[in-house]
């Protein structure tokens, strides 16, 4: 251990952070040197001062003012989180919401219009068929953040594609 | 429901308790028992009076947000005054960013040189008050650098371990010791020094 790192244990010990076997081998070797010694003694007596030691003072504002502030910031964080939390309305609340579906429903129209053939299973749609799928068929979830004005949507559109119930369902 | 009493005669859990329910009265009272206490611990560690005003104003209203998670495992006043503290080590790193000076760049840049000075004895004065006395230590605490004052309050007043102010700081335990070292025979120094002057020691 080189001086400082002697000093900062001394300290350690003077502060109780010091404990066990170590703590227990500094104070043997304090107790055989006097600077050691002396050291501790000057840590002990300005941690003594130190204690309770912190000046008391007033407010230097009326505590009728404070307070003022401090309802005005609660208030003012109150209703920012409200503002936050709060659905949108009018057009705002159509944007956010009506966006989406409005995207789900052209999605599921150019599906329901690109898919005219099913590759794998050798059906062919005559012209009168329409693939169409119903809310029941598909599964759609949406998020909105209205932070970001962003809206993302998922759909998932798994039809029965077994031949005979697909015939059916075709006809 | 039962009447409430006076809200000045209320006993701080009953006013907590009725805060938590929403009672901003209640809430105002414990404002007005501990304003002075929390602007103490905010002016201690930031030594300027509207910073600390200002700190102590948000202070409270984190407290009036966080009421919840208080559980009384320690006296409400502890509890306000560790926010607070926190809320002052926030602005000095803010301050610290805006001087474009990073923490660990603050490291003991000064310490070789700074620790061989040596520790002053400095013993208990007769013959003056431990109102004078304050009055000297909190002049003297005025002279340190925001890095050496902040971990003597956080130890001496706050009553934080080594540990604790090493994660408030976001520094080591090493460095923590070591600027509580040299923060208190600066301390000591200054305090002999204005004891001197005063004739007050030889």
């Amino acid at each position: 251990m080189n001086e400082n790192e002697i000093e900062l244990k001394i300290q350690a010990l003077v502060d109780g952070e010091l404990t066990g076997r170590e703590a227990e081998e500094l104070r043997a070797r304090i107790e055989t040197d006097a600077a050691l010694r002396e050291l501790r003694e000057r840590l002990t007596a300005v941690r003594g001062l130190m204690a309770g030691a912190e000046l008391p003072r007033t407010l230097p504002e009326s505590g009728d003012f404070h307070w003022s502030k401090i309802a005005q910031g609660i208030e003012r964080e109150e209703r920012e989180a409200k503002r936050l939390a709060k659905p949108a309305s009018g057009a705002n609340g159509w944007l956010r919401w009506g966006m989406p579906l409005a995207g789900v429903a052209c999605l599921v129209l150019v599906l329901s219009l690109q898919q005219t053939t099913l590759p794998d299973l050798d059906i062919l749609f005559g012209d009168g068929h329409e693939l169409e799928l119903t809310a029941d068929e598909i599964d759609v979830m949406t998020f909105n953040t209205g932070d970001d004005a962003m809206s993302i949507v998922w759909l998932d559109y798994s039809i029965d594609l077994r031949q005979d119930s697909l015939q059916l369902w075709l006809d | 429901m039962p009447e409430k009493p006076a809200y000045s005669s209320a006993e701080e859990p009953q006013l907590v308790e009725w805060a938590k329910a929403g009672d901003m009265q209640a809430f105002e009272e414990l404002v007005a028992r501990y304003r002075d206490r929390i602007y103490v611990r905010a002016y201690s560690i930031m030594r300027n009076e509207d910073i600390a005003v200002d700190l102590s104003q948000n202070a409270w209203v984190k407290a009036w947000q966080r009421l919840e998670q208080f559980h009384g495992e320690a006296s409400f006043a502890t509890w306000l005054s560790r926010i607070v503290t926190n809320l002052c080590l926030d602005e000095l790193r803010r301050q610290k960013r805006a001087r474009m000076d990073s923490i660990e760049a603050m490291e003991e840049t000064t310490g070789p040189v700074e620790n061989r000075m040596e520790m002053e004895t400095v013993d208990p004065i007769e013959g003056l008050s431990r109102e004078e006395l304050r009055e000297r230590i909190d002049a003297a605490l005025a002279k340190l650098s925001d890095k050496h004052r902040t971990v003597i309050v956080l130890y001496e007043f706050e009553q934080f371990e080594y540990k604790e102010i090493a994660e408030k700081m976001g520094t080591s335990i090493g460095t923590v010791m070591s600027r509580l070292f040299y923060a208190r025979k600066r301390m000591a120094g200054l305090l002999k020094e204005t004891l001197k002057r005063d004739g007050l020691i030889e």
